[in-house]
């Protein structure tokens, strides 16, 4: 599968071409699809606090709020959130909807986000050293890292990160920067200081904390402990769901990883290669896609992180005769067996050794 | 105190649902009840449009009981969405005080540029639509109604001009409008004025046909007549700085003149040619992206030309919607002229022109 570098230009012609297809169709749609999705958003958490208080009355309303206030939380990191804050909407001028001004119900300050994820990982993607989602610094998820002994028990480790995986997101720029342990990179650079990212840390992290676990636990007077469990749950589900989602995105078993040297100089061709080879899709209904933000459609987004995503399941179909035309791998399946790929990757990446991981053939 | 508990407010509201203020946290739900409300601007019902010229529309809104009401002069800034995105435009209010204080209305008289993207709008609007509409803005207002008055208004400059005219109430001295237009078909809001010059003799109009008499003829004619007076000017921005120009030239001092401006004017730099482009960074939502920005154009123009969408509103200085950190380099002030620090510092990028490499987060 060596491309050459007409191919490549051809590739970028492609999917530019269709890129901009889309574009073109953005409009009025898109616009009523999101402050609808956002309007629901809003109807399920203030619903979902609602009903949890009235667990007084039987279990099952307490439980109907924990599911919702659940839905609510997925729907602002990932439909909302997660695509806002790519700038998928900016063009609406929105007053809430713009990645300037939104702000997501989790524990990361969405400024910090949009540094590590939108340009850190969306821009080094899988490159070993350079793309710190590649294992978060905690996992060892190929054969690209040397084994450690904490290694050993990585597979505890990953659960109890999707458990915490708010915490992690919000902690991970603070830990590339070494804010608070280790010795500084000298090959890092920010755009913020120290003392800016340990404000917004601590700022963004105890407004989360005080909303769940204080002011609404008081709020509910008798029900407290009621609302406190419940909002502990409805977070838990979250982290849970999210970082399954994200998991399914990058760490399959048949991804690639690229090493920094490779990839200086890349072109645009090389560069969207580069995307297409590191990431993998999942299959599934309307609702599934709706409910991970359309990360199903993983690769899409990483070809096209500015485009709405409610038209990447549109686009995959497309870039997946693109990619069969150019010979390129395409990552997709059913979410359990990519789910089981991804288990079966951290648990085998525990031990030592393992499969050199796969190198596209230009680097 | 106020200050205290409106940041412990707003903390409050941060802390709740991740917004400013609770409007912002409900404002899918209000704008679901509410069509066309918007977090601290009011609502406006549009309840006709008349064509004024072959491309002047009069838009006459009923606005909201909130509304805090106007000086004759002032300008609002009105937003409206087309195709899911909200567009916004600053207009001159054109109609008289009495009718805001009797009927809880106004009018606005807005000039259509056919390649715009907002005004070609405006006459698809139909009657009852919901608009959102800013508090009343600007200085250009009549300060001394009882000192002798020269206006000068060319094209849609008119429209400030006339809403202070049909407001006054007491005359107490003469007041002379030069209206400078091409041809009286082309002459938005003549008939009230010209009703208005016959009832009442110490208000005298003169029309100027710029088809008919040259801007030097004009120049001239005007500063026959006696210039102890105070100055109103509205219209295009050249304009107005001829019209300037020669007054000053006549020893009208400074204070004398009073200025409204509609669109910024580009000021060239001797130096630079107006193809120049220079390097910059542009950071949007994190990620830094290389583009090259003509130095002529402001660098909203040039952001919109490579694709980006920051956020913007009136697109001439007004509004401060576009505002952006500027992390380095140096900007111009395109209406003024004046340059900017090299330093961190906010600016608006509607009428902030590029003078060395800048880095801008979006």
């Amino acid at each position: 599968m060596k491309l050459t570098t007409e191919q490549f230009d051809a590739l970028a012609l492609e999917l530019d071409t269709l890129k901009l297809q889309v574009k073109q169709q953005i409009g009025e749609t898109d616009a009523r699809y999101i402050r609808r999705v956002l309007l629901c958003q809003r109807l399920a958490a203030i619903s979902g606090r609602i009903l949890m208080v009235l667990g007084f009355i039987t279990p099952w309303l307490w439980l109907a709020g924990v599911l919702l206030l659940a839905l609510a939380k997925i729907l602002d990191n990932m439909e909302i959130g997660h695509n806002v804050l790519h700038g998928q909407y900016d063009w609406m001028n929105d007053p809430v909807l713009h990645s300037k001004r939104f702000e997501w119900d989790i524990a990361c300050d969405a400024g910090s986000w949009q540094r590590t994820h939108n340009f850190e990982h969306h821009t080094y993607t899988n490159i070993i050293g350079k793309d710190r989602d590649f294992g978060y610094g905690l996992l060892r998820l190929s054969n690209d890292f040397r084994w450690r002994l904490r290694n050993l028990w990585q597979s505890g480790t990953y659960l109890l990160l999707s458990m915490l995986f708010q915490w992690g997101v919000s902690y991970h720029e603070l830990a590339a920067q070494r804010v608070f342990f280790g010795k500084k990179k000298a090959d890092r650079h920010s755009q913020v200081t120290d003392s800016e990212l340990k404000k917004a840390f601590f700022g963004k992290g105890a407004r989360q904390l005080m909303k769940d676990y204080l002011f609404f636990p008081l709020l509910a007077g008798p029900m407290w402990l009621w609302v406190l469990a419940g909002n502990a749950l409805a977070n838990l589900i979250r982290n849970l769901w999210t970082s399954t989602v994200i998991f399914c995105g990058h760490f399959t078993r048949d991804i690639y990883t690229f090493s920094a040297e490779a990839c200086e100089n890349e072109s645009r061709g090389q560069w969207y290669y580069r995307q297409m080879l590191g990431s993998s899709n999942f299959t599934g209904p309307t609702w599934l896609h709706i409910l991970t933000g359309h990360l199903s459609c993983q690769i899409e987004h990483h070809l096209f992180p500015d485009i709405p995503a409610r038209h990447y399941p549109t686009m995959a179909t497309h870039v997946q005769a693109i990619a069969a035309r150019f010979n390129i791998p395409y990552n997709t399946g059913s979410f359990l067996r990519q789910y089981g790929t991804v288990f079966w990757r951290i648990l085998r990446y525990s031990l030592p050794g393992g499969k050199a991981s796969t190198r596209p053939a230009y680097l | 105190m106020k200050a205290l508990l409106a940041r412990s407010w707003r903390a409050f509201c941060l802390m709740l649902g991740n917004q400013p203020s609770l409007t912002r946290y409900l404002l899918p739900l209000v704008q679901w009840l509410k069509p066309g409300f918007l977090p601290g601007q009011y609502r406006a019902q549009l309840v006709a449009t008349a064509w004024q010229t072959a491309d002047m529309i009069e838009l006459t809104l009923q606005l909201s009981k909130r509304w805090p009401g106007f000086v004759p002069g002032q300008y609002i800034n009105v937003t409206l969405k087309h195709n899911g995105r909200y567009l916004t435009r600053p207009f001159s209010i054109c109609s008289s005080f009495s009718l805001w204080q009797s009927q809880g209305q106004i009018s606005l008289c807005c000039k259509l540029n056919r390649e715009g993207e907002f005004t070609p709008l405006l006459p698809r609007l139909t009657k009852g639509q919901w608009l959102s509409i800013s508090a009343a803005q600007g200085d250009f207002v009549w300060q001394q109604p009882a000192l002798s008055t020269v206006f000068i208004a060319a094209g849609s400059g008119i429209t400030p001009v006339a809403a202070m005219l049909l407001s006054q109430r007491h005359w107490l001295s003469e007041v002379t409008l030069h209206y400078r237009v091409r041809g009286n078909e082309n002459a938005a809001l003549l008939a009230p004025l010209q009703q208005l010059a016959q009832r009442n003799p110490l208000f005298n109009l003169q029309l100027s046909d710029s088809r008919v008499e040259t801007a030097t003829e004009f120049s001239v004619r005007l500063m026959q007549q006696p210039l102890q007076r105070e100055f109103y000017l509205c219209g295009p921005a050249r304009f107005m700085q001829q019209v300037t120009t020669n007054l000053t030239a006549h020893s009208v001092s400074r204070a004398q003149i009073h200025c409204e401006q509609f669109a910024p004017l580009l000021q060239n730099t001797a130096h630079s040619s107006t193809d120049d482009e220079i390097n910059s960074t542009f950071i949007i939502a994190g990620l830094p992206k290389q583009i090259t920005l003509p130095v002529a154009r402001s660098l909203l123009q040039s952001a919109e030309q490579q694709g980006l969408a920051p956020a913007f509103g009136c697109r001439m200085g007004v509004c401060f919607q576009c505002v952006c950190e500027k992390v380095s380099g140096q900007v111009r002030d395109m209406r003024s002229g004046q340059l900017s620090g090299h330093g961190r510092e906010q600016i608006q990028l509607c009428i902030s022109q590029p003078v060395t490499e800048l880095v801008i987060k979006l």
